[in-house]
This record gives C-alpha cells, structure tokens and sequence, in this order.
C-alpha cells in the first residue's frame, strides 16, 4: 500500500520545536523527524518515553545472577578444584568477572534491542526525505490521512511555526529529492 | 533574590553549642582515655579535612574543564576549603599524641623491628611534623590564592580572572595529587606501620572527592530550602546526583581493589590488615561501609527521578555523612584502639568537630556574595538545561 506523506522543512532550531509542540496539541501523529544534529526537545516536545534505561537495567540484573549462577556452578557445585588451599566458592574473585560479563551483556543486548526497536540493521536502504536534513535543515515529516481539510489545516499550522517549503511525497517518493534527482550515496 | 547569605542566629547558636559540647567531652575523654582521644582527634580532624580537600578538588575540576552548570554554587566549596588551615593547627597537635597513635613512634622500637628500621628514615617523627607543615602551608596558600581570585573577579569582573582561576587550578590539582599521597601515607596508613597499600590514596582521595561532592550538594539543597539559590533546578540535581553516581563506584571499585587483591594474594604480611578489620567486632563496620558508601548510592541513583528528587537526594546525603566517618572509622580505630568502641566520647568529638566546621565554613560563606555575580558562565548557570 503506498503511504502519502507531508514532508516539511524548517530553517531553525526553535520553529521544529514549536511545530512539534503544537501537532502534539492538535494530536497529530509525527511519523518522523530529522535533524542535523540530536536535539533533547524533540524527545520532550513529542513525549515520547522510553523503556530502553529500565531494558538496560533488567539486562544487567539477569546478567549479574547470571554470571554469578555460572560461576558457582562451574567453581563450586560442578568442578571444584583446590587452588592453593583457597575456598572453592572464592566470591570477591568472582566479582571481577561479573563486572566484566556484566558490561558485555549489557553492551550487547542494548544494541540488539536498539536494532529491532528502531528497525536498523546492517544492510537496510537508507530513507531520506531531504538531504539537507544532514546539512542545516530541520524536517518533519507527517503522513496523510486521506482527509483534505486535515491536510490543509496542518499544512497551514506548519506554515505558521515557520516551515519553509513543504512537500507531498508517497513511499516511492519519499527517497527522492526535488532539488536534484541523484539517489543518495552512503558509506 | 538576596544574594548574601545571613548567617541564622538559631545555626550560630548550634554551632557554637555543639563546640561547647565536643569541647567538654574532649577534655573529659583526655583524662580518661587518653589514647581513644587521640583516635578521634585524628578521625574527625581528618574528616572534615578530606571535605575540604575534596571541595577544592571540585572547584578546580570545574575550572579546568569550563563547566557552566556549577558556576553558580561555587562559592559552597570555596567557604568549605576555608577550613583546611584549622584542620592543620588541629594536625599539629598531633605532636602530644605520637605514641598513643603511630606504633612507629615510640623511642628505640626500630633497632628490635626491622621492617621500621628500614623505614625509619621515613618514618621519624621531625620528618613526619616537616612533611605535615609543608602540606598544610601548600595547601592554605593554594586555597587562599583560588580564593582571592574568586572574590577579585566578583569586585572587578573581567575574563582575566577566569584563566587565572583556570591556571591556579591546574597547579592545584598537580600539588594535590603529590601532598595528598604524603599525607594520607603519613597520618592513616602509617598507623598500622608494617602494612601498605599502593592504592590507599587514590582511594582516599577519592573518598574524599566523593563525599565533599556529597556536602556541597546537601548544603546546596539546604540554602535552597531557606530561600537561596532559587534558580536551583532539576537539571542541576542530576548533575549533582552524577557526581556522587560516579564517585560512589569508583570509590566501590578502588576499595575493593584494594581488599581483593589482598585477599586473593593471601601473604600474612598483608591480610593482617584485614585480620584486624575482621575479628574484634569490626566485622559489621566493614559490610556496612560497602553497603552505605556504594550499594545504597548506587542502586538508588540508578534511577532519574531519584536523581532530581530533593528530598531523597537529602537524606542519600545525610546517609553518606556517616558513610565517610564509617570508611575512616575502618581505617584508623583498628589500628589503634584493636576493639571496637563506639561510644559518647566518639559522639562527642564527632559533633565538636561538626560545630567548628559549620561555624568556619557559614562564617565564609556569609563573607562573600553567594552567587559570583561576575563569573563568565554565570547565566548558563542560572538556566542550566539538560534533558
């Protein structure tokens, strides 16, 4: 099914933030945002929370039981060997280890759940509504809902807050730049 | 806003109570036990001493990396160094005190033990009160010289005082880094004199940085409670949670370095450290300060809205008050008194010393404007936002 979008263009920092606050108000979905660099507010400015510290969190803790379960079966209950007179079940040694696995398994599974959350993974076709977005313009972009007056109010509230150009692209088009037709390179 | 702190006639008052106090029971403890006296002359002079080193590293750590979200507090750790030269005449008393406190001390025991006899070239008691008074002079002048040109910049503003500000701090933290090892050597290490440990002032150091961060953020909270510092916001008790985030692990991380490598190494010359630390009712003391000065800390500021909550961020602090003596009691009572003894005398000194700490440090924070006016990133201060 092709998707048809309004895609918009800010020259500025604050009239993105702006718009943003005032398609929240109005209950607008934003499909998507793109900007040259991270900006904090658009996370507020949209509300959008994230699960992904207390994901982090739930990796560690299993990791750490995990890993101390590990080495107390292997250490302990499984192979106990005599080093040098030492208690087989040696836990301030232990601890190293926990650290150290602890960060790995958190490092990895975060990436891994970042990659499915976000829909990136090796290989995938870059989308890019306008390439400036990389430069020194703001985009939003929203897609449309078939209603024409809900097309025109938006595009009249986008105006308002300071967009630029607007533009009406489907999922063909997104890709496609209407300054130059080069499809973009990236590596 | 007013920007002078006022000192409360109600914080004099207690204050100079709580010296009257401590003072009583000083010399009450003096006559009776003289040694468990000079144990916590040694503690508590040590303790308010490390908040005052750990404030002036916080200061320079702010200077030389430009920060702009603390430059409105600054003068909090600037009125809290003022109490180093204090702790130094207090050090000095020291002197009356040798024998009850370092083993090392007393007259002919190097010639009968000969791991002291081969430091006694270091270890004697002229060289110890040289090294002591050349510290304590270094570092007076250091935190009189940041200081004065804290309070020059107020009177004439201009960026000049900023880099020189920025300059002296570097200095600092280099002459920081070498008398510190020194001093905490000398006055806590050397009192079990045939144990060392390479790691002990960098974790001292760190205890000390850690809970200077942990005062400044509760007298901040407390000034902002009574009416100062009201663009105090929740941007800034993250950044003031983080500190003590931080420091609480590399704190956890280097004390148990320090315990696990000598536990896993096993040699008799130094697992009779925690030997002594073990046995004799000091058991409970060392569970309770991993779990006060890191777990507690940790697992609690896991979380972001503990981090901006005023109330819980207070009582962390107030926790880690205790977290600091209970650290420092674990280090030098063992060694000392060989038992475990808590008891009025302790109290006593503890709160003497608090008294003549809040009195020193509200005396200097009342001489100066409390938010520097002219400070260069004094209005990214103010509006301080993070996400």
């Amino acid at each position: 099914m092709i998707k048809q979008y309004v895609v918009s263009i800010f020259n500025d920092e604050d009239s993105l933030i702006s718009a943003i606050r005032q398609a929240k108000k109005d209950s607008i979905r934003i499909s998507e945002v793109y900007t040259p660099f991270p900006i904090h507010e658009v996370f507020e400015a949209t509300g959008i929370k994230t699960r992904f510290t207390l994901a982090a969190f739930l990796y560690g803790f299993a990791a750490v039981v995990g890993v101390l379960a590990f080495l107390q079966y292997t250490a302990v209950i499984d192979w106990p060997i005599n080093y040098g007179g030492k208690p087989t079940n040696a836990f301030p040694s232990f601890i190293v280890v926990t650290i150290v696995l602890t960060i790995l398994t958190i490092t990895l599974a975060s990436l891994f759940t970042f990659s499915v959350r976000a829909k990136v993974y090796p290989g995938k076709k870059l989308i890019l509504p306008d390439k400036r977005s990389t430069d020194d313009k703001f985009v939003i972009v929203f897609e449309k809902n078939g209603d024409d007056d809900f097309t025109n109010n938006l595009v009249n509230m986008l105006l308002e807050h300071g967009a630029t150009e607007i533009h009406y692209k489907d999922s063909e088009t997104l890709n496609q730049y209407h300054n130059d037709e080069e499809t973009p390179t990236h590596n | 806003m007013e920007n002078r702190f006022v000192i409360p006639k109600r914080l004099k008052m207690i204050s100079l109570a709580l010296i009257f106090i401590g003072v009583v029971i000083m010399v009450y403890t003096f006559i009776t036990q003289p040694n468990r006296a000079w144990a916590n002359i040694l503690l508590n002079n040590y303790y308010f001493l490390s908040l005052s080193i750990g404030a002036s590293f916080f200061i320079a750590i702010q200077y030389i990396t430009q920060s702009g979200w603390s430059a409105m507090f600054k003068r909090v750790p600037e009125a809290m160094m003022s109490y180093i030269p204090f702790a130094g005449i207090i050090m000095l008393f020291l002197y009356f005190g040798m024998h009850d406190i370092y083993h090392w001390s007393h007259e002919g025991i190097a010639s009968q033990d000969p791991i002291l006899e081969r430091k006694a070239a270091y270890l004697n008691i002229p060289f110890f009160f040289i090294r002591m008074v050349v510290v304590f002079i270094v570092w007076s002048v250091m935190v009189r010289l940041l200081r004065r040109i804290s309070l020059a910049e107020d009177e004439y503003g201009g960026l000049e005082y900023f880099e020189k500000s920025e300059f002296w701090s570097k200095v600092h933290i280099f002459i920081l880094a070498v008398t510190f090892t020194f001093a905490s050597f000398d006055w806590i290490m050397s009192i079990d004199s045939h144990w060392f440990s390479t790691i002990f002032s960098v974790k001292n150091f760190v205890a000390a940085f850690f809970h200077a961060a942990v005062i400044i953020t509760l007298v901040v909270i407390i000034l902002n409670q009574r009416g100062y510092f009201q663009s105090l916001n929740k941007s800034h008790l993250l950044d003031f949670s983080r500190y003590v985030f931080i420091l609480s692990i590399i704190w956890g991380y280097l004390t148990f370095a320090q315990f696990m490598l000598i536990w896993y190494g096993n040699i008799p010359e130094e697992t009779a450290y925690y030997d002594l630390r073990w046995n004799n009712g000091f058991r409970w003391i060392f569970y309770a300060n991993f779990i006060i000065n890191w777990f507690i800390p940790f697992v609690l500021l896991l979380s972001q809205a503990v981090n901006k909550s005023k109330n819980i961020l207070m009582a962390l602090c107030i926790l880690l008050i205790f977290g600091q003596y209970i650290d420092l009691y674990e280090q030098i009572f063992p060694g000392i008194l060989h038992h475990a003894v808590f008891g009025i005398p302790e109290i006593g000194f503890f709160i003497g010393f608090a008294g003549l700490f809040i009195f020193i440090v509200s005396k200097a924070l009342a001489a100066a404007q409390l938010i520097p006016t002219n400070h260069p990133y004094i209005e990214e201060s103010i509006y301080h936002h993070v996400h």
